[in-house]
């Protein structure tokens, strides 16, 4: 038999136009298994969303005569590095689960591995609530054009300001209130940043090194800081990577430059993560960036009370006048994987569907603190009446973008997180970092990178 | 064979086995993957042939016709005669397949979107989306963004497109989608490419002979030498603290010396009631990380050394330390003398057998420093560690990261064969003269 695949799905594509055309009724009983990474307590509707999808599918089917009973096995993994490893082995063996929740970056190498399917061979893509969700999301969950995942949330990561130390160092109400519009028009840059940040220093507001107080590990947030310097990740007509060189140096400066003023402390990466947290929901901070499910924590485990009275948010500045204000968006997807017939599949991206269905997803936005992927999200009251969730997509989304979803990005990714450190904590100048990135990028992809 | 032989190849069997599945074949499969270009994207399987809009914009660069280039990469869903009876055959309803080609016959859609809202305004429309998709596959001609897993499916799906290509263009356009693994050299050259590879180099090496003689050979002596001096109930307390470190889980270890070093931890704390302003000691500056990376490498490494030694200097005869003390020794003098003569071997044991050690181990350095501040202290397993197994974008290399470690697998095979020589393995093993 040459292709034991193929033959399969048209021996089920016959059985089930067999079925349909006299009538019977398939019955299935089936087990569909859920991983989602990255996830806490929080996020369990993740993963709790496909359940109650199971359950409205069961109801559906039942209407249509049909019987159709999906358990769902479901799995949480707090980190990414071993749900990454464990679906990737899991995969390679056969084993992998029906559905992932991952970040959006995995589309790439898992669709050139074939690990995972295309959404749009499974779904109606104009069907409800496909055509609700907003069209940008549906673009970061795509890969070389063809839609792969559904977005599962998204999220942005915002500048943070702690209000009652811009106060001590000199702002009005109004001045405060003012700060995301000016941040927007390019008004407010990194540099005034860094300014302020002194201030409160030098005022004794923060401590010394806690004025500027940035997120302690790697993590899409960084490339904010490439883009408010002018640096662009991807070429949108050759899908080619790019780097420039410039760019990443005066990014790679605006650290050093912080450590150099005593704002930001040079040994500040490794700073464990609830110590952070910690500090910065508790004044400690002057002036930092997070994502907007830090909402969650900050007003929950680290008991933060009076969120919008004590904290401003605005998007991430731009460093000059070759960059702009902006924001990334990591979404998370929901994506069907090639384990199983074809029948697994399209049961596994109907429940996908409902899943997103509005009402569904915004049990996991507002739980969570992300941010809605509908547009209909915004009259639904659990969201709409949640600050929160409003104002962030508000002044948030319409600037955000996405990291490429491009099978070279993770090399890129390592190579400019590993200049940052070294520009960082003075092992090299910001230079020298981006000139070595340069080169290690030009050894390892070649013309895979376009250099400027 | 007499039967004893056979007893004996019996007996050696477990052992045999073992080498052979832990040790050989993942130095064997090392060795095969460094020369792959194998990563998550590519999958360790055999691979598949997916053409992208991306590929097609290289080919275009390279040479290929750009009208060609643009016509391949058009989705487009036909309806004739042929698209027809292949729909027909695979069982789609022949109502559906029917009115559709009475009423789009000869048309050509661009995209999956349009085809599907086409067969959806059908009286006899497909009733599910299981049906709708099936239905609509058999009319796409294009080859954009379609999986086939062989060669033959391409081709024949290449040759279906209506797509005018030359031998050399298809040759061309069929090896650039090929998703899976090839043979290459990319590997090595990279290696030796890129400034990061003598970098870490020197940490491994600082890494390796710093805590090989401050502590897995050094400091275990001086654990072994005192505590022989000891009264033997304090010797054991001493040599049971000492053996802590290499029984505590890492994990556990390494989180107490975080808590120790850390910002709010205890030596900020200690040292703040003196006016020194807290700071994260482990990572303030590489010197400070490397001076954990070696305690922390250290505390455990010296307790093998400290074992073997000790067991070493209570093999020697006592006589001989009675005849110095009546001759009148000191205890440096009994030390120099007496014991560091006799230890030769251990020592050279131990160095030996901890440099093997020390090369591959990464855990601790893993789990405190990670290889920062700025990857000073990012040593080669630890290298190859990230490289193969973790990174952010999800795209692992399994390649390179095989590569870096058939590196470490080469030192390994050199220096134990070196080492086998300078303790003579041969006489060691050599029949003894006196039994028969």
């Amino acid at each position: 038999m040459g292709n034991p695949r193929k033959f399969a799905s048209t021996l089920a594509a016959a059985a089930l136009t067999a079925s349909l055309a006299t009538g019977t009724a398939p019955a299935a009983d089936m087990t569909i298994t859920v991983w989602a990474g990255g996830s806490n307590a929080s996020d369990v509707y993740r993963v709790d969303a496909i359940e109650m999808a199971a359950d409205i599918l069961a109801r559906e089917a039942e209407i249509r005569g049909e019987s159709i009973n999906v358990t769902v096995d479901k799995k949480l993994y707090d980190g990414w590095d071993d749900f990454k490893q464990a679906v990737t082995l899991a995969a390679e063996s056969g084993n992998a689960p029906h559905i992932v929740v991952t970040g959006h970056e995995d589309i790439a190498p898992w669709a050139n591995a074939g690990i995972i399917r295309k959404i749009e061979d499974l779904i109606d893509m104009d069907a409800w609530p496909i055509n609700d969700i907003f069209p940008n999301l549906i673009e970061i969950s795509s890969y070389e054009g063809a839609v792969y995942g559904l977005p599962q949330d998204a999220e942005s990561r915002p500048f943070f300001a702690w209000i009652p130390h811009m106060k001590a160092i000199g702002y009005s109400d109004a001045g405060i209130a003012a700060l995301p519009e000016r941040v927007a028009g390019g008004e407010y840059t990194l540099y005034d940043v860094l300014d302020d940040a002194k201030k409160m220093q030098d005022q004794g507001v923060v401590e010394p090194g806690y004025g500027f107080y940035p997120r302690v590990s790697n993590g899409p947030d960084y490339w904010q800081f490439y883009q408010s310097f002018g640096g662009e990740m991807q070429d949108a007509a050759s899908g080619k990577l790019i780097y420039d060189q410039g760019a990443m140096t005066r990014f790679y400066q605006f650290f050093a430059d912080a450590v150099a003023m005593g704002v930001t402390r040079k040994n500040h990466v490794g700073t464990p993560w609830d110590q952070w947290y910690a500090e910065v929901a508790s004044g400690k901070a002057g002036l930092w960036h997070g994502g907007t499910w830090h909402y969650a924590r900050y007003t929950g485990k680290e008991g933060l009370t009076g969120f919008f009275d004590k904290i401003q948010f605005t998007l991430i500045p731009a460093g000059d006048a070759n960059g702009r204000p902006n924001t990334i968006t990591h979404p998370l997807v929901y994506l069907v994987t090639n384990r199983g017939t074809d029948d697994d599949a399209f049961i596994a991206a109907e429940l996908v569907k409902i899943a997103s269905e509005p009402r569904i997803n915004t049990l996991h936005a507002i739980k969570s603190a992300h941010l809605g992927i509908a547009k209909s999200q915004t009259s639904i009251e659990l969201y709409s009446n949640d600050r929160w969730a409003s104002e962030a997509t508000e002044r948030l989304l319409p600037s955000a973008n996405a990291m490429p979803n491009n099978t070279d990005f993770g090399v890129y990714w390592t190579a400019m997180w590993k200049g940052l450190e070294s520009a960082w904590t003075g092992q090299k100048s910001p230079e020298q970092a981006a000139a070595d990135a340069a080169a290690e990028l030009r050894n390892a992809l070649g013309d895979r990178i376009v250099m400027r | 064979m007499t039967p004893g032989k056979w007893l004996g190849v019996l007996f050696l069997m477990p052992a045999t086995l073992f080498v052979v599945v832990f040790f050989l074949s993942p130095v064997l499969l090392t060795a095969v993957f460094a020369f792959t270009s194998m990563s998550t994207a590519t999958g360790v399987g055999e691979g598949g042939y997916l053409i992208t809009p991306s590929t097609l914009h290289r080919l275009a660069e390279r040479g290929m016709d750009r009208s060609t280039a643009e016509s391949l990469g058009a989705t487009t869903y036909l309806v004739n005669p042929e698209t027809l009876s292949r729909a027909r055959a695979a069982g789609v309803a022949a109502a559906t397949l029917d009115e559709l080609g009475q009423r789009h016959a000869g048309k050509s859609f661009d995209g999956r979107r349009g085809f599907e809202r086409a067969l959806k305004s059908l009286n006899n429309r497909p009733r599910s989306v299981r049906a709708l998709k099936q239905a609509a596959r058999h009319f796409e001609t294009s080859v954009l963004n379609r999986t086939f897993g062989q060669r033959e499916d391409l081709l024949a799906a290449l040759a279906a497109s209506g797509v005018r290509l030359s031998d050399e263009d298809r040759e061309r356009l069929v090896d650039a989608s090929y998703t899976g693994w090839t043979w290459t050299t990319d590997n090595l050259r990279r290696m030796f490419g890129t400034a990061d590879t003598a970098q870490v180099l020197a940490n491994t090496l600082i890494y390796v002979f710093v805590t090989l003689i401050l502590f897995n050979t050094g400091f275990a002596l001086v654990l072994a030498i005192t505590t022989f001096y000891l009264p033997t109930t304090e010797a054991a307390v001493f040599r049971g603290i000492w053996f802590l470190p290499r029984i505590t889980p890492p994990v556990l270890y390494v989180l107490l010396w975080k808590w120790f070093a850390w910002d709010t931890g205890f030596l900020s704390t200690v040292l703040g009631w003196f006016g020194v302003a807290s700071r994260n000691w482990m990572l303030d500056t590489a010197f400070n990380a490397w001076v954990f990376v070696v305690l922390i490498n250290g505390f455990v490494g010296a307790s093998m050394g400290m074992i073997i030694f000790s067991s070493a200097i209570r093999a020697i005869p006592e006589p001989l330390f009675w005849a110095s003390e009546v001759d009148g020794a000191s205890r440096w003098q009994q030390v120099r003398r007496i014991i560091l003569p006799q230890l030769r071997w251990p020592i050279l044991f131990v160095t030996s057998y901890q440099t093997l050690s020390l090369l591959t181990s990464f855990e601790y350095i893993l789990l405190a420093t990670d290889g920062g501040p700025g990857s000073t202290t990012e040593v080669w397993s630890l290298a190859a560690y990230h490289t193969a197994l973790n990174n952010y974008a999800g795209n692992l290399q399994y390649g390179y990261g095989a590569a870096l470690a058939l590196v470490l697998v080469i030192i390994g095979v050199v220096l134990s064969l070196l080492y086998l020589r300078i303790f003579n393995f041969d006489a060691l093993v050599a029949r003894p003269r006196i039994e028969t």
